[in-house]
């Protein structure tokens, strides 16, 4: 739930906004907006994208999937309301064993998401791509120098220049866990974390 | 004589079977580490402690959350690892509550609400060097081996973000995670414990030829 403070300039439209949705109730002259009903739609269908795997789709459902150290990329035609979400494991897949799995590597999970949205759309719409994730939550690894965390941030956007593809906006690094929802139908993705903290890309 | 299609069935079979008998002793090894560690951990907390019958399975890391699908359930983890010399990951999760409860009861405390943050995380890692402790101890014993652990590491987040972190570094070294699961039993009822371990495939062979010398194999 977000509190809107007294005088804040955007309470009077977010106020109608609210009460256009039906999310909202007066509390003791507090005004409550439910986030989850504003940022997420009820009613859509989850779509859960496993570790290293990704789905493209045009329906208009959620694609949810928890990340750590991985990579939650989402590449998403907004005129065609199509997009994809890859969980990027590894930097490159140079870096892998001989397994056919696109959405495990930055360099392949990109080229995969862009072919899977071009063969739905048809089109060359331009696409625009969101992530998440990139956290390192053990010191350990981190004295190693495995910080595969930043490596994975550093190699994702790396994919998505070489395709010329717009990053709008990130949330990543921290040592805590994210769980991301790519709501297809807005194009907006819902970052939970486990202090219940919710941020909306 | 056999043809070379034959040769191959014949060698393909050998490797299996071999590879049934290696996994059923590391699965023994596992049962003693597990049953000692039951009883350190019946020990700490005055309480019955059973441990269910422990399971070994191999598959590809990346499957692992899919496996277990617990996806974002409060989860609060216990790391170590072995030193370099043998290379071993060791993961141990609790329920975030399930662990809150144990460290309380650890420091006394009647609820958990009483329990003060730095004290919890005391409370699990000395929790996690008890267990992996004499879960290592018992199995250094049997094959006369030293496994020294690192100090642990705790962390509470969802399953599957903890389980991320931890299989991207099994993710670069094997196409193949040997799982070892146990799950204890807290007074009869499920304390919502499991135990992953990753050894390295030096450490495996090392641990077969090892209990197979000692067994007279």
């Amino acid at each position: 739930m977000l509190s809107l403070p007294e005088g804040n300039p955007v309470k009077d439209a977010g106020l109608a906004m609210a009460k256009r949705i039906g999310a909202c109730q007066q509390v003791e002259h507090q005004i409550v907006v439910d986030t989850n009903t504003i940022y997420t739609h009820p009613h859509l269908e989850e779509v859960r994208v496993d570790m290293a795997g990704f789905k493209v789709e045009s329906r208009p459902v959620e694609l949810v999937t928890s990340v750590g150290s991985c990579i939650g990329i989402c590449l998403y035609d907004s005129i065609r309301k199509c997009g994809g979400l890859a969980h990027i494991m590894l930097p490159q897949s140079s870096l892998g064993l001989q397994e056919p799995l696109p959405g495990k590597y930055a360099d392949t999970a990109v080229d995969a998401l862009v072919k899977g949205i071009r063969e739905i759309t048809k089109s060359e719409n331009r696409l625009s791509a969101k992530i998440a994730g990139g956290a390192n939550m053990f010191a350990s690894t981190l004295a190693n120098g495995l910080d595969i965390g930043a490596k994975n941030i550093r190699a994702t956007k790396e994919a998505l220049e070489r395709h010329r593809i717009r990053l709008i906006s990130e949330d990543v690094g921290g040592s805590h866990g994210r769980r991301i929802s790519f709501n297809l139908a807005s194009g907006i993705i819902i970052v939970r974390l486990h202090n219940g903290e919710i941020r909306k890309l | 004589m056999i043809n070379t299609q034959e040769r191959i069935e014949v060698a393909s079979s050998a490797v299996q079977e071999d590879s049934e008998i290696d996994l059923g002793i590391l699965l023994e090894l596992g049962s003693i580490g597990a049953g000692h560690a039951a009883t350190s951990l019946s020990d700490i907390l005055q309480e019955t402690i059973t441990i269910s019958v422990p399971k070994i399975h191999t598959l590809q890391p990346h499957l692992l959350p899919g496996f277990y699908d617990l996806h974002d359930r409060p989860t609060t983890a216990i790391y170590l690892h072995l030193n370099e010399k043998y290379g071993m990951d060791i993961l141990l999760t609790f329920e975030e509550m399930e662990a809150r409860k144990i460290a309380a009861m650890m420091n006394m405390c009647g609820s958990v609400e009483e329990l003060d943050p730095a004290m919890e995380t005391s409370a699990l890692q000395e929790l996690g060097n008890i267990l992996i402790g004499s879960f290592l101890t018992s199995i250094s014993d049997f094959i006369g081996l030293t496994l020294l652990p690192s100090t642990p590491e705790t962390v509470t987040d969802g399953f599957d973000a903890i389980l991320d972190n931890f299989l991207i570094k099994q993710s670069i070294y094997s196409e193949s995670a040997l799982v070892f699961e146990t799950r204890f039993m807290r007074n009869g009822t499920d304390a919502k414990c499991i135990l992953i371990i990753f050894p390295t495939q030096e450490l495996k062979n090392l641990l077969v030829e090892k209990s197979k010398s000692m067994m007279g194999i």
